[in-house]
């Protein structure tokens, strides 16, 4: 999940070095935490948040193959 | 030629019980939407199931064994770190090739990521970069009512576009759910647009994509009767259907 993240963040934005993700493991839920660069914000929310409304679609659908749950948190 | 009538949770599952009774792909048969069924309120009250009545369309295509789709596994895409912006020496750029081929790359690297690896296939036209994606039928990759086939398009065109060569939109498919979607809609505009003409009261029909949206305002658009109209903001936007003004 993490790698999924982590490859869509780096193809949006113009930092990809600065592309962080980090994922916090539950039981049946995980955290996934997105840092990008500071410029790159809004590349990754998108216009009224729906690029990150799409990457979160994206990540149900993965999550829900292998029956967890992800959630995605954009850090600022 | 034998006709059946089948029922399912709505039409998409239905067509795809008629698809495996008869064995055939979806463009094989003629299919007719009897019912369209509803969830009814909260999913408990009132839930209908969708009908349709599918046959073949000729004899000669009822052996066909294609319908399941090979399952073979391409070998991932390399997996690329850093989707570098390609400052390459401006003038030598095809720019349709160059799209085209990162938007796949960048597709196959989501997939394999999701761990989905199917192939998928590249079509160009002036307009358009159509990606395929040859699925399992699983429907994953489609999602509610093709939530996460749009989501991934919508971060392909948002990734393949910020270097701005290629104005062409990148269209995401599989399984002809595209064609399949379209389908259902025309039937549904055709549907409610009978009803409006009937009662001569405007209908509303539930917020949906603009794609979706822009289905059903082409699919009224030569009915003289009907007017079409888009209300709402954002993911919300919803279409009315109501009789036009002059008789």
């Amino acid at each position: 999940m993490k790698d999924l993240i982590k490859y869509i963040a780096q193809a949006l934005v113009d930092n990809p070095d600065i592309v962080e993700v980090s994922e916090v493991l539950g039981e049946q839920t995980s955290v996934i935490e997105l840092r990008v660069a500071k410029e790159d914000l809004g590349k990754v929310i998108g216009k009224g948040g729906k690029t990150a409304k799409a990457m979160r679609t994206i990540l149900s659908a993965a999550s829900a193959k292998v029956r967890k749950r992800a959630v995605l948190e954009i850090i600022e | 030629m034998n006709t059946l009538e089948i029922e399912g949770k709505n039409i998409d599952e239905a067509i795809e019980k008629a698809c495996r009774e008869f064995n055939v792909p979806r463009e094989k048969m003629n299919i007719e939407i009897l019912s369209e069924g509803s969830k009814g309120f909260l999913g408990l009250v009132g839930t209908k199931k969708a009908r349709i009545k599918a046959s073949l369309l000729s004899l000669d295509v009822a052996l066909e064994k294609d319908f399941e789709p090979p399952r073979e596994i391409k070998e991932a895409a390399p997996a690329r770190k850093v989707v570098e912006p390609k400052k390459t020496s401006a003038a030598a750029i095809e720019p349709g090739e160059n799209a085209a081929g990162e938007a796949k790359e960048l597709l196959q690297g989501i997939l394999s990521r999701m761990g989905l690896k199917f192939p998928v296939s590249v079509e160009e036209t002036a307009e358009a970069i159509t990606l395929n994606i040859k699925g399992d039928g699983s429907g994953l990759l489609i999602g509610k009512g093709g939530q996460t086939l749009d989501a991934i398009q919508y971060i392909l065109n948002k990734a393949v576009g910020k270097s701005g060569r290629d104005k062409r939109m990148i269209v995401l498919d599989t399984e002809e759910y595209r064609d399949r979607r379209d389908e259902y809609l025309i039937a549904l505009a055709a549907k409610l647009g009978g009803k409006v003409k009937k009662t001569k009261k405007p209908l509303t029909i539930n917020h949906m994509s603009a794609r979706d949206r822009r289905v059903i305002h082409l699919a009224l658009k030569s009915d003289e009767a009907l007017t079409t109209r888009s209300r709402g903001e954002g993911a919300y936007r919803k279409i009315i259907i109501l009789p036009s003004k002059k008789e």
